[in-house]
This record gives structure tokens, sequence and C-alpha cells, in this order.
């Protein structure tokens, strides 16, 4: 390049430059002996609002419990100051925490979202909604277990089950099943307090009228909320008057609402999404506006249509190297890679147990993995170099794999 | 679903796994994995160095990431690598990727130089499409503003001579020569203590050509009067000789090659391990403290954190710190942090009438005044915004687009933010800045948002532990840049063992910069270490 030299001035003269250039490194060193010798000791304010914003964890109590439902209870959990937590994390109604769990010497993760509103988290308190099912281990511990006063630790708010302003249609159509209410709990709550500026369609299937988790709570935020919130009641297993019969069908949505240019959100059990699936795609709304919550924990992978059944062993061994330790656990070969090293009583990271968050993110190094199409959030440079998120993945062969541990 | 529900039992089986500890003892370790933690942990295991990086993020690249939301991948802080080439004439940092590390990935070179368009330009609307190539590059700026192309000439033959003496000062390894300097690279020597608007006020470069010829000034993110002529020209340089490029599989597909190749070189990499000690004693390094109880021996660290977070956080015990290495924090300034609006579009960049990948859109013509608002928590009044498809055209499934709006501010501003007005806060701010590209451009975009992230400052705080969230280093003015920084390197190094990566670095920041530097800092490494091992 030098080929086409060029020569340049700034000062009039050439040598006023270089005597400049001379200046340089002496006005740096003067720059610097004149600086303060002060060290910086309290935290830079935007990684102190960070931190606020997103705590590794948060430390809680509960507070109160109230029974919705014969098969639901409702948590409140308040800021545990004596293991260093002192405010709550903002959220954004839809948000859930993912809670860590010590059970018979196994740790394990589960996420909850808060049906709480943002504002009641300023006035130090979340709560969430649990609903007990058959043979449901955490759900069960925590019914057994959880008291006024027991500690727990959560994450910070997660997830992206929310309503946003430049992508959603301020028409908003909640579509929920069972315990799937909660998130739609926090976002009716905060309408009426002047947090969300949407109208809520909402539909919410239950079993029976005793099945109904904030049946009362519904009803007085439609009241209160001026013909912002509409609730309609859909029981699949009983017929009452003013309740509609069956399913969430897209004939149902219809009678009540025009779903042209609305968001529909879905929060419910797996078996909903496959019918809605299907049944949304008569709406033929634009895919931006239908927002589905993440599909939750495939518990067993032989009900997965395109899954190998019956081509499999019942358990493979996996290697797990994790902070410079190995270890060789059995898995079950119906059960994902997480599970497994949850049940050997490790620690892995996790969140979402959904594939989506890739909070568990993991190198596989032998073996193969299955996973399905919906749950598999991971990056395109991370299946091309055999990265799996543990949570998603299921053993189709022996294993040998790299984990990081748990913050 | 997430819900309240849980259905399935756990049964626990297999043996309680023992405490985790990793080797105890390393020759180097590496703190973080973003750009210069990996290309300096990549060169300190290719030289047989027992190496460790730490990372307190569960992937490697800090900034040089990816993310997924829905059906789209998005690509957080990257916007055009320099210095990178084609296989055919490499620059340094393909150069360093492809042949010294040895990774293989697919890149893509940007279409154009950049867009650039500033509505309110003092008489009247400019709108260019600048290209790439020094004879394309100069013909397009005379054609839209005759009369410029002497200036503009003798402008990006001053950036070669930059870019000349900054090779020759890298290949002479710390021993250049003064009389070659004065003789062959004399302009590089008189244009050093000066900015970008002093030296272009010289070349008497008519106003418009000038404006054109800055647009990158943001990637460096300091306006005319107080950036160093050296680092802009030198950038410049390049991409305008070598054309830009970009990872085929976003940031996280280079920076996962490089954790294979670690890995594959015989590194160990820890992820969600945070260092939260160096120990230092008698002014050596003798070893690192982890966020997982590790208690590491080593007496050699690179790291990628700032010494910033290294004089003021980690180093232990702190009397360990001498004044002069808080006098250098001190004396320097923060870089600023990032605002990013990241939109996955149910419509392709044809049907939304965008048809470059990358546009600077300045609603003030200042690029000094763009650089003060930097500092006020407002509307922001200058963004680099990026049409990833131009470029990828497959970077997202059919009938879509991936955009990107960047905007910068200076950390402190966002200090006295609230947490519970923080999400209406970006959210009122991401509708300004499409609501200024929107009318810059003539385009409507809010209609086709099927995907949408809104990181800022905090968000960068929270991933990358980066002091107040800052994207760039310190600022480079005159005094600050790549040459004086080279120049005092030795008597700037406070810590026996200890060298430094990454933005914050001696090169400076960006992308190429960052992944040169941590090359560097290993060398500088192994050098050290070979003479202590003599010893």
């Amino acid at each position: 390049m030098s080929k086409n030299k060029v020569d340049i001035n700034i000062k009039p003269f050439g040598f006023l430059d270089l005597l400049e250039f001379k200046k340089l490194i002496p006005g740096r060193k003067n720059r610097i002996a004149g600086a303060s010798a002060e060290p910086i000791n309290e935290t830079p304010p935007v990684n102190a609002l960070a931190n606020r914003l997103h705590p590794d964890y948060q430390y809680l109590s509960v507070s109160e419990i109230i029974e919705n439902t014969e098969k639901a209870k409702t948590y409140r959990l308040i800021p545990d100051k004596n293991s260093g937590t002192f405010d709550l994390a903002q959220f954004r109604p839809g948000q859930y925490l993912s809670f860590t769990f010590n059970i018979e010497d196994t740790v394990v993760t589960r996420p909850y979202s808060i049906s709480s509103s943002p504002k009641e988290a300023l006035s130090d308190f979340y709560e969430i909604t649990i609903e007990k099912t058959n043979g449901g281990y955490v759900s069960n511990h925590i019914f057994n277990n959880w008291q006024i006063g027991t500690e727990v630790k959560c994450s910070d708010p997660q997830g992206h089950f929310y309503y946003e302003k430049l992508r959603d249609s301020k028409k908003v159509i909640g579509l929920a099943g069972g315990c799937g209410i909660t998130p739609f709990k926090s976002i009716a709550k905060s309408i009426i307090d002047g947090t969300s500026d949407i109208e809520l369609t909402l539909f919410y299937g239950s079993n029976t009228i005793n099945d109904i988790i904030f049946h009362k709570e519904l009803d007085e935020l439609a009241k209160e909320s001026e013909g912002k919130i509409k609730i309609i009641h859909v029981l699949s297993e009983e017929k009452a008057e003013d309740f509609e019969n069956g399913f969430l069908t897209c004939d149902l949505i219809k009678k009540y609402v025009n779903p042209k240019d609305t968001t529909v959100f879905i929060c419910g059990p797996q078996v909903m999404y496959k019918f809605l699936h299907k049944e949304l795609q008569a709406l033929n709304l634009r895919r931006k506006f239908i927002r589905w919550e993440t599909f939750g924990e495939i518990k067993d992978i032989n009900q997965a249509e395109e899954y190998p059944r019956g081509k499999t062993k019942e358990n493979y061994q996996i290697i797990v190297h994790m902070g410079g330790n190995k270890q060789s656990i059995t898995a079950s070969a119906k059960e994902s890679v997480l599970v497994a090293m949850e049940r050997a009583g490790m620690n892995p990271p996790s969140i979402c147990r959904s594939g989506s968050c890739g909070f568990c993110r993991s190198l596989l190094i032998k073996g193969d993995v299955y996973i399905t199409d919906t749950d598999d959030g991971r990056r395109l440079a991370d299946k091309e170099y055999g990265y799996i998120h543990p949570c998603s993945s299921f053993p189709l062969s022996d294993l040998e794999i790299i984990v990081p541990r748990a913050r | 679903m997430v819900g309240g529900c849980t259905t399935d039992r756990i049964i626990k089986g297999g043996m309680i796994m023992s405490q985790n500890i990793l080797a105890k003892e390393y020759d180097a370790v590496v703190i973080g994995a973003g750009n210069g933690g990996l290309t300096a942990a990549a060169t300190l295991a290719g030289k047989g160095l027992k190496t460790l990086l730490l990372e307190q993020h569960n992937l490697p690249g800090g900034f040089a990431t990816s993310f997924v939301r829905g059906r789209f991948e998005f690509e957080p802080s990257l916007h055009e690598i320099s210095d990178f080439g084609p296989s055919e004439d490499k620059g340094n940092l393909r150069a360093l990727l492809e042949d010294r590390i040895g990774i293989d990935t697919e890149w893509i070179r940007v279409p154009e130089a950049y867009r650039l368009v500033i509505p309110n330009e003092i008489g009247g609307r400019l709108d260019i499409n600048v290209p790439f190539g020094v004879e394309e590059y100069i013909g397009k700026i005379e054609e839209y503003v005759p009369g410029s192309s002497h200036s503009v000439r003798r402008f990006v033959y001053l950036c070669g001579e930059v870019v000349d003496a900054l090779n020759y000062i890298a290949e002479s390894k710390g021993n250049a020569d003064k009389k070659v300097l004065t003789d062959k690279y004399s302009n590089f020597l008189k244009t050093a203590p000066y900015s970008l608007q002093q030296v272009l006020d010289s070349l008497k470069m008519p106003y418009l050509a000038q404006k054109i010829v800055t647009a990158y000034w943001c990637y460096l993110g300091m306006g005319t009067k107080g950036m160093s002529f050296t680092l802009f020209a030198a950038m410049l340089y390049k991409y305008i000789t070598k054309g830009a490029y970009l990872p085929k599989h976003r940031s996280h597909g280079y920076t996962c090659a490089l954790d294979m190749k670690i890995r594959e070189l015989g590194g160990h990499i820890e992820y969600n391990t945070k260092a939260e000690k160096i120990l230092v004693e008698n002014g050596q390094v003798v070893g690192v403290e982890t966020s997982q109880g590790d208690k590491i021996k080593t007496n050699h660290v690179v790291s990628n954190a700032s010494p910033h977070l290294v004089y003021n956080q980690l180093i232990y015990p702190k009397t360990e710190v001498p004044d002069m290495a808080y006098k250098t924090c001190n004396a320097r300034k923060v870089g600023f942090s990032a605002f990013v609006v990241y939109l996955g579009l149910d419509k392709t960049f044809e049907e939304l009438g965008l048809n470059e990948y990358g546009y600077f859109v300045y609603s003030i013509p200042d690029t000094n005044d763009i650089y003060d608002d930097f500092s006020v928590l407002s509307r922001p009044m200058g963004q680099a915004t990026i049409c990833l498809n131009n470029a990828i055209p497959d970077c997202s499934p059919p009938g879509t687009s991936i955009m990107s709006f960047t905007t910068l501010y200076r950390g402190e501003c966002w200090a006295d933010v609230k947490p519970e007005d923080y999400f209406d806060l970006k959210s009122k701010l991401a509708d300004d800045m499409i609501d200024e590209f929107e009318k810059a451009l003539n385009v409507n975009i809010r209609d086709s948002i099927e995907e949408i992230e809104i990181a800022t400052p905090s968000t960068f705080a929270h991933y990358t532990k980066a002091f107040n969230g800052s994207v760039y280093g310190y600022e480079p003015g005159p005094w600050d840049s790549i040459l004086p920084r080279l120049m005092c390197m030795n008597d700037e190094n406070y810590i026996e063992g200890l060298q430094f990566s990454g933005g914050f670095a001696v090169r400076c920041h960006g992308y190429s910069s960052s992944l040169m530097s941590g090359e560097m800092a290993a060398l500088l490494t192994y050098k050290r270490f070979l003479e202590v091992n003599k010893e």
C-alpha cells in the first residue's frame, strides 16, 4: 500500500507533528500520574441493576398457604432476608420461577409460573399455585413439607410467555387448561392494577366446577375490569348452567370473540397442546399471533409420535464428566438425560426443562440421543458440534457427556 | 407448559457424586471465554501448556454468541468482522483463526460497506450506499460529492499507511526500528497524536464527504473530535480493502468451533465457573479461586475480564494492587454499553423493502452531538441497523427475516432506572428506534414483528458481568489508542504473570482486535512461561 505515499501535515510544518508525537507518551504518563489512586469498591450501578433484575438465586420463605381447590394450593413467598434476599426480582406477568428442591439426597428443579402480579412483587411477595397430581413427586413433596416459614430457593424470573406491546395485538385471547391458569391470573391482575394495557378474553378449561382454580378471584377480576377481562369457563366432565361444556375449540372461541388480529396465549397440559395445535389451524392466524408457553418436560418419550418405539433398550449407561470428575450412571431410555442425572444424585444445571432455555447445555461426546422437533431449542452451531440440552434429550445408546456444574 | 403441574416421580439411583474438584494446578488459567479469552486459550493449549479456561456463563463467546426465540436465531452484538478478507487474500484475523488456530467455520462476505442515512443533514437528506473496494469507494463518494475524490483518496492512502505501519510493528514483535518508522511511516507517527476530525480538517475534505467517510465512527464509540485517527484509519482501511465478514451460524458458530478446538488441543473448559479471586503474592500471580470453590495453582493468568474488574474486584489480597494500577484505570474512560432491539419478522427483506445489509441512521448530523447524546437516557439519536438476510439469505426460515437495531448508551445513565420501570423503558426505547428507522427509510417494520427481544446495558452486564455492561473497552482517544497502549505495555504491566486480552486490552475494542488480542496475550504469557521454567 505504501506505494501510494502521501504526505500530510496537521500542523503547518511536519516537524511540529513529530514534536506532538514525542509528547504522546509523556502526556499519557502525566494523565495516569494525575489520576486518583482510589479503588472502586461499590458494585458499578448497571451491574447492580442487573443483579436486582437477575439475581443468580432468590431465597424466599413461605408466608401464607391458601387452599384453592381440593388439589390446588397457592403459596405466598416473601424474601428470606436472613439468606440474603432483600427485594424480589421484578417480572413480566406470565413469567415463571425455577425452584430447586433437595429431596432424599437428590437435587431437582421445577418451573412454576408466578400467579401474583408484578405490583405485588413490589410489595414483597410472589405467589405460585401448585396442583397435586397422582404420583407427582415434587408436588407431593411441596404439599407434605412446605409450611409457613419453610425456606425455599428459586431462580430469577424466566421465560418469554408474556404480552409484548410491539409484537402482540392489544386484544388477547387466553387459552388455559387446569393449572395452566396461573400465568393468566398474573396477567389478569396486571390489567386491573394498570401494568398491562390489554383486553383479555380467557377460555379456561377445567374438569368440573370444583376443579376451577381461582374461580371466585377470576370472576371478581372480570367484574372489576370494566369489560377488559372476560372469562369463559369450559368444563370437560360436568354440565352446568353458565358454563360451556367440552374442550377449547375453534368454534367455541369464535362464539365469543372475533379472532382476527388477536394474539392467542396458550398454557396448559401437553394433551391440550396437541389438541390445540390442530384446532388452532382453523383460525388461520399468522404464526406471530399464537404464543405457546413451553411444552414442559416429556415424562415418557414413548409417547412422542416419531420416537423409535420398541427399538431401544430399557436402560443405558451414561458416563458424565462434571467439574473434572467422571461418573457412570444408569438412565432409563424413556426419561431425559437430565432426569437420569438427577436420579443419580448429581446436581446438573436446569431451568425450563423443556429444551428451550439452554441452561443445561452439555456436550455429547459419545452415543446418540433422541430429541423431539418441538423441544429442540438448540442453537445451529450446537447442533453442528454435538451440544445437547439434556432436559429434552433421550438416550438411544450408551452415552458420554460433559456437563457444567450448576452455578 | 410451565403452569403449576408436576406429574413425574423421581427415584433415587446411582451414587452420590463426590465433590467436584478441578485439577489443582495449571500452567495457565484464562479468565473469560469471550473473543480474546477463546483465542488466548486456544493459543496456549496449542503451545502445549496445561490450560484452563474459566467462564461464568454456560456457553462460550461473551458478546460473541447467539440466542433463539421461536424460529429465529439472533446475532447479539456482531455487525461485521474486519481484517478477515477472502481466503485468497487473508486478513490477519482469518490467518489467525484458520491457519494458526485451525478452526473450520463458514464465513459469509457482507455485500456492501454501508448505507448511510442522515435525514436532517445540513443542506438536506444524505442517503448513500457505499461499496467496498478502494476505487469503488472513492468513486461512489465522488459521484455523491463532486470534487471530493482528491481528498478522499489522500485520506484512504493515509489509512493504508497506518495499517502498514501497524503490521510492521506487529511483525517486529516489540522491536520496531525507529528509523524505519520515521522513514517509511512518518505520516503514521505524525497523525498518531490527533483526532479523526483534526486529520480530516487538514485534508480539507468537503463536509459531506467527511460525513460519508466517518460513518463507521459508532463501531469505535467516539465522536470524530474525540477518537484517535490511528484506530479509525486502521478499521476503515481494512473494511474497504478486505471487505467485511460474518459467521454463517452467528457468532456462536465460530466461538463453538474455538471451544471444540481448545478441547482438542488438550485445554480444559469450565462453564458456570466464575473466577472470583486472582491470588497474588509479592507481585506475582500464584493462583485463582472460583465461584465453585476450586482453588487452582497457577503462575500465569490471561484475563479477558477488564483491568477495571481485575484490579477493583479480583486481585487478592487488595494490598497487592499497586496505586499505579488504580491510577491507570481511573485515568481512562470505560466505553459505551449498547441497547439492541432484535426482530424476527414474518416478511422477507424484499417485502419489507430493505435491500441492504447494514444501515447507519443518524438523526442529527454531528457525530460529536450523537456521542454526547448517548450519555443521556432519551430517544436514541443514532443507530446501526442490520437486515441479516441480505448477507445470509437463509439465516431465517423462508418468508421471514431477521433485523437488529443497535444504539449506544453510557452505562451510567441507566444507573437510576428502577426495576419496576425497566420493562416499560425498554419497550419505549425500542419503539423509538424502530420509529426512527421507519421514518428515515420510509418502510413499515412494526406490523411484521413475530419475535422481539430487547437487550439493554443491564442485559449485557447480566450475561457477561462487564463493567457497567460496557460492550466497548476504554475509549480510544489519541492518548489511549493502540500506539500509546503498545508503547506503554511493559510499563503498565503491574502484576507478574497477568496479561489482558479482549476489548480493554492493547489492541482496543472490536471483534477483530479482541480476537487478535487473545493470541498476543497468550504469546506473551508463553514467553514468560518459558523464561520462568528455564530459571
